[in-house]
């Protein structure tokens, strides 16, 4: 169970700005990690190509994930950015939350950005609701 | 040469931690009936009722997503690689 996100500074600066790149739509991508530390951070394709909606790439989605495990690395997070709100699940990430792993949320309507990242539980991956508790989120360096 | 299924972090507890699986060539169909002989409880979480895939469940055989080959019915043959991948997504 992950207790925090534990992030080196560089690493939460290139994904703050992927996120900024991606105005005016939302930004994604995911986070591996190795010993609980992220040690990389995948820019993806927001396949939804919105400023309120983001969806995982899925042929990136497929090449990150086995380039994670090929590097002996796991699934640390997953990031998307608000582009116009808080750092704080919408009701539609709640719904569509499928991995078990903390979601990072960067807010880019304050400045400087607002990195949060929260788990979102449910009792099986396919249910809508569930409840969600924020993970703290530790930039070092 | 068998088949070789990615299985992602959020099914492996179904695996036993497991990250790849190997299987007898067949159809995805063929596949998921074989993984959930193994891992009983993973093909409900794949498919709905009514026998598809979850609308959140997305499969790849080698680079290409099986909802545009033959869905279920896609052939895999020996050598070749599966991926079951959750959507992930939000707003």
């Amino acid at each position: 169970m992950t207790v925090e996100v534990n992030i080196p500074g560089p690493l939460a600066d290139e994904m703050v700005g992927h996120c900024l790149e991606g105005r005016p739509h939302e930004a994604c991508g995911i986070l591996a990690t190795k010993d609980g530390i992220v040690v990389k951070v995948f820019r993806m394709t927001n396949a939804s190509g919105s400023p309120v909606r983001y969806s995982l790439d899925p042929k990136e989605q497929f090449a990150a994930y086995r380039k994670i495990d090929d590097e002996g690395w796991e699934l640390g997070g997953v990031f998307h950015s608000h582009t116009h709100t808080e750092a704080y699940p919408s009701p539609t990430d709640v719904r569509m939350a499928s991995e078990e792993v903390p979601y990072l949320i960067v807010s880019l309507a304050e400045e400087p950005p607002v990195i949060r990242a929260f788990r979102i539980i449910k009792e099986d991956w396919l249910a809508e609701e569930g409840r969600i508790e924020e993970v703290p989120v530790v930039v070092n360096g | 040469m068998a088949v070789e299924v990615r299985i992602p972090t959020v099914f492996r507890k179904f695996t036993g931690g497991e990250s790849v699986v190997e299987l007898e060539a067949g159809t995805i169909s063929d596949l998921i009936d074989q993984l959930e002989a193994r891992f009983p409880g993973l093909k409900e979480q794949l498919l709905t009722e009514e026998g598809e895939l979850h609308r959140f469940v997305n499969v790849y055989v080698n680079d290409e997503d099986a909802r545009y080959l033959e869905k279920l019915e896609t052939k895999v043959a020996e050598g070749e690689t599966v991926a079951i991948l959750p959507s992930v997504a939000g707003g």
